[in-house]
């Protein structure tokens, strides 16, 4: 706490400058509340009313050829949930945001490390490089994924054409090349995430280990992983959570037969127009993964110490 | 003064949620208030891509130069499916006066109250409509006629393939691209392999899907990017399922990289309505559109730049167009597809498709 002087002033004595202080805070305090108001607003506007709406529409009865009955049922959601198919379906979104979290974690980690611990004076520039994609939309990316991952693509025809192959691949149009794509638009995310939570992260540490004799892969398995922890579980979480939620790059890399929730919502919306179900889904979305993220972070918690 | 700061911040919050409310729904609002039925204007709702670049080309333009004081405002969508919510969001407050769509979503949208009937008074061209291009109710009529049609790798395939049979062709396996509903070209192929196993679609489907469930493992991809088109002309698929209109117009474009054709046990059709949306804002002038599009003129120039069939008897075409539009004239063998059965069977088609016929 630091006592409150005008340049110039002579100091206070501690009661007036306590005074003075609470009286700062309090105005600070209005301060603060009428700045949020904007935010809270806009919140209300673009966040809770939707979601609120959603939610009512998912107890709507949705008739053929988007007629929407509005009434009062919960038809929607034992539909969904007394379906192995939709049980299926959440599986493999599941599964999907899974495997692409743990793959985005493995490859990003030796960069975001690299990044992190770099001294060089081009560490901007390239920090700047790993997280360039994100300068280009996610579906321009797919795009991409799907011109190399093609039947003639980049990799099927130098794989063909080195003779390692006689027939393509099938890496689009299936679970892989969505997979695949998933992990390189996502990893400028997780690089990131895992910078931000490297903090504990100390060289001194590392070459203190060292000095004691540890050898280089001891000095990684025990100081720098347990150390660089936190910022793996933040990466994992938050690819997880775009994984879970993408629609773009299953509906564009799965071909139709990557069926997960996202693409599931998006064909009971726009294509069957049956509204109060794609909110159902929705809300089963949102409820079941807030759960397991919930969940993950009291994990987190517990391991962070 | 707590109490001021506190009365002045809720107040301007009072404000600030009224601004905000008022401008999320002004664009509703202005839509109305501007919408005398003389005011020039015309917002038409229809497909986006190469079907608005080409319908803007050979209609709207000439539209304009003919009738310079109607403005036209093209919205486009993906897919009629898309357009009928948009309407249906629109439905107490229309902001769109004219929809072009297919005929199975716009039978829903008459049916739901969405769309208004037009007569000859109205729209003397429709005295050009024949009987089967007319809704039985008097809603609006068929605007353009294609049907599905099979698209082929014109390098594996020198001659057309006659029959829909190849889908099943083990040599073309893996080199498919096949839309599954609710796309109508999956729909549409649901119907035709029922006809081709000898099965009444409108009483059941087991036969078929049990065929489709043969080529499922053959095909490459359900959902075809950036469109089923594109696919074969690159060469990533060799046989493909599409629309004869633009299957013309992207065989020219791939300079006859591309063929399309249609298969001996027939094909189903595709069909367009105009239709003027009740309480249109522009009643007077989206009438005058309607009546342009079914004029000879417009349905000749758009069956030469996207080849889709006239719906009218006096369009002209020249005998290279004429060719490669879709036949109403019977001569095809058109598998009928019935739209109030198709409305219910839409969502029980997807959900078998999903579920049976795609395979990981």
């Amino acid at each position: 706490m630091t006592t409150l002087q005008a340049p110039g002033q002579t100091p206070l004595r501690p009661a007036e400058a306590g005074e003075l202080e609470k009286a700062t805070e309090k105005r600070n305090r209005r301060a603060y509340l009428a700045l949020l108001i904007p935010g809270l607003l806009g919140l209300l506007v673009s966040f809770v009313f939707p979601l609120a709406y959603m939610v009512r529409m998912s107890f709507n009865r949705g008739a053929p050829d988007g007629v929407i009955e509005e009434t009062f049922t919960f038809d929607t959601y034992i539909q969904p949930l007394t379906d192995p198919y939709y049980w299926k379906v959440t599986l493999d979104t599941f599964q999907m945001g899974v495997t692409v979290g743990v793959l985005c974690v493995l490859v990003s980690y030796p960069v975001a490390l690299f990044l992190a611990r770099s001294q060089s004076k081009y560490r901007s520039l390239l920090l700047a490089i790993a997280i360039a994609p994100l300068l280009t939309s996610a579906v321009v990316r797919t795009y991409g994924w799907m011109v190399i991952l093609g039947t003639n693509g980049l990799v099927n025809s130098s794989l063909t054409g080195l003779g390692i192959i006689d027939t393509p691949l099938k890496l689009t149009n299936n679970m892989t090349g969505v997979t695949i794509g998933l992990v390189e638009i996502f990893m400028p995310y997780a690089i990131l995430a895992m910078i931000s939570g490297f903090g504990r992260l100390s060289p001194q540490l590392e070459e203190a280990a060292g000095s004691l004799g540890a050898s280089k892969f001891n000095v990684f398995t025990r100081v720098t992983l347990p150390l660089s922890l936190p910022g793996i579980l933040t990466a994992f979480l938050l690819v997880f959570v775009l994984s879970i939620s993408t629609f773009i790059t299953p509906r564009l890399l799965g071909g139709g037969s990557v069926q997960v929730l996202a693409t599931e919502i998006y064909d009971q919306t726009t294509g069957l127009l049956n509204w109060p179900f794609a909110a159902a889904l929705s809300v089963i979305l949102l409820v079941l993964f807030g759960l397991i993220i919930a969940v993950y972070q009291r994990l987190t918690r517990k391991i962070g110490g | 003064m707590r109490a001021t700061i506190k009365g002045k911040m809720a107040a301007m919050a009072a404000l600030s949620a009224a601004v905000l409310a008022l401008s999320a729904c002004g664009g509703g609002n202005e839509a109305a208030s501007s919408g005398s039925s003389t005011s020039g204007e015309v917002n038409l709702i229809a497909y986006s891509g190469v079907w608005q670049d080409q319908y803007t080309a050979a209609v709207i333009e000439p539209f304009k130069a003919k009738y310079p004081d109607i403005k036209i405002n093209f919205s486009s969508k993906r897919s009629s499916a898309e357009m009928l919510s948009a309407l249906q969001g629109q439905k107490s407050n229309p902001a769109t006066d004219v929809a072009i769509m297919d005929n199975s979503v716009s039978t829903t949208g008459n049916k739901q109250g969405l769309f208004e009937k037009v007569d000859e008074a109205a729209v003397p061209n429709l005295a050009n409509v024949p009987e089967k291009f007319r809704d039985k109710g008097g809603f609006g009529p068929v605007a353009m006629v294609d049907a599905v049609g099979l698209l082929y790798d014109t390098a594996a395939f020198p001659k057309a393939p006659e029959s829909w049979d190849v889908l099943w062709d083990p040599a073309y396996a893996g080199k498919i691209n096949v839309n599954a509903p609710p796309s109508l070209l999956g729909l549409s192929l649901t119907a035709i392999t029922a006809k081709m196993e000898g099965e009444d679609y409108t009483k059941g489907t087991d036969k078929a899907v049990a065929k489709l469930k043969e080529m499922a493992p053959g095909v490459q991809t359900f959902a075809p990017n950036p469109d089923e088109y594109q696919n074969v002309i690159t060469g990533q698929t060799v046989l493909g399922l599409g629309q004869n209109a633009r299957g013309q117009f992207y065989s020219d474009q791939s300079n006859k990289k591309m063929g399309v054709t249609f298969p001996k046990e027939g094909t189903v059709y595709q069909i367009n309505t105009v239709n003027l949306v009740k309480d249109a804002p522009h009643s007077a002038a989206a009438k005058t559109f309607i009546n342009y599009a079914l004029s000879p003129e417009a349905q000749s120039a758009f069956a030469k730049a996207l080849f889709y069939a006239p719906s009218v008897t006096n369009a002209d075409l020249p005998a290279d167009v004429k060719d490669r539009v879709v036949p109403t004239d019977g001569s095809l063998n058109i598998i009928p597809l019935d739209v109030d059965f198709l409305s219910s069977a839409r969502d029980k088609w997807t959900d078998t498709w999903k579920r049976e016929i795609i395979t990981k």
